[in-house]
């Protein structure tokens, strides 16, 4: 039976389908290292992430390709003061002017940053 | 040879694709779609029974539900349009899962609740094409929750504490708890509630028209 699935899993099938739609269009015969930037704010563990991407990936042309994990810090800036600082205790309110006009520039990343892949020979150069 | 294809696109594009579609067609018909987040336990589905009971509008409800039709069967008890996603271990909602379930209510509501699935991570995460987010947590599971689970109490557009009635029972940091908030969404909405008493239950139905209302003003 389906069990409960991690926080991480979930992530993974949606980075799984997006990389296998992206390899049918593109004539990719293999992937061999796909990098991933996760912002700090999405609560990602980097091993749970990679374990889950492991498991999704078997019979795939994914399959054996390293998962690399860049974490995105998190940063806010305040609209009023223009400081900026990096507390997931203060995502909205200013700890130097005390204003709420706050806003988060980094930390919510889920990018596809980029993928190692090896092409079709009649596929090269078709995008 | 390998190559390197630099790609830099959201993991999530194609569900947050259909969040968007959907959100579009609810600013069309003027409908406001709320996300009800919180954990197993902390009082969603009663507070949903207790805002379907004649407020001013027209409401609906998509249950998100792991297993079993338990919430559905409660809802449906109340006369509102309710549809049902089981996620068969799935720990969120998705935009696509939405998109089916509309597909099954009525057109002419006011405002679609959708009961989340229980948990404070995941649901936080992907974007439905609702209106607002809406954190629930009861004062049973203590004062430390939005530190925790920052990303949710950062997106919600109100908090709303729970079972009230059981603050003198249970060990609950208020200063703690709205205190985290404040810093965390200084901007959110803030009610205490007891659904089964019906404390509060009044504020809570005049935030969800006077969001109606805004929304309908702005589209109009």
């Amino acid at each position: 039976m389906v069990g409960w699935k991690m926080h991480e899993m979930s992530l993974v099938e949606a980075l799984m389908d997006t990389l296998l739609e992206m390899q049918r269009r593109q004539g990719w015969s293999k992937v061999s290292r796909v990098t991933l930037k996760v912002g700090k704010l999405r609560q990602v563990v980097p091993e749970v992430m990679v374990f889950c991407f492991e498991a999704a990936s078997k019979g795939t042309p994914v399959e054996g390709a390293s998962l690399e994990i860049e974490e995105v810090p998190l940063a806010s800036r305040c609209t009023r003061c223009g400081e900026e600082w990096s507390d997931s205790e203060s995502l909205g309110l200013c700890p130097f002017c005390g204003s709420a006009d706050v806003e988060l520039i980094q930390g919510m990343e889920l990018l596809l940053e980029s993928v190692e892949v090896e092409l079709d020979g009649a596929e090269i150069g078709r995008n | 040879m390998p190559r390197l294809v630099e790609i830099r696109k959201s993991v999530m594009e194609a569900d947050e694709e259909i969040a968007r579609r959907l959100r579009n067609m609810l600013d069309r018909r003027g409908v406001l779609m709320l996300n009800l987040i919180g954990s197993p336990g902390s009082g969603k589905t009663t507070l949903l029974e207790r805002s379907l009971i004649d407020p001013p509008f027209r409401s609906a409800v998509i249950e998100g539900d792991v297993e079993t039709t338990r919430d559905l069967d409660r809802i449906k008890a109340t006369g509102v349009p309710v549809v049902q996603i089981n996620t068969h271990g799935g720990c969120h909602l998705e935009a696509n899962l939405i998109e089916r379930a509309l597909e099954r209510l009525p057109e002419d509501v006011d405002v679609i609740f959708i009961e989340n699935v229980g948990n404070l991570v995941c649901p936080a995460e992907f974007y439905l094409g609702e209106d607002h987010k809406v954190a629930i947590c009861s004062v049973a599971e203590g004062g430390d929750k939005p530190l925790k689970y920052p990303n949710l109490f950062h997106q919600a557009s109100a908090v709303v504490l729970t079972k009230v009635d059981l603050k003198p029972y249970v060990p609950f940091d208020e200063v703690t708890f709205w205190g985290d908030v404040d810093k965390l969404n200084p901007k959110a909405a803030r009610l205490e509630v007891s659904a089964i008493k019906g404390e509060g239950i009044s504020k809570w139905i005049d935030l969800v028209g006077g969001w109606l209302c805004a929304k309908r003003e702005r589209g109009s």
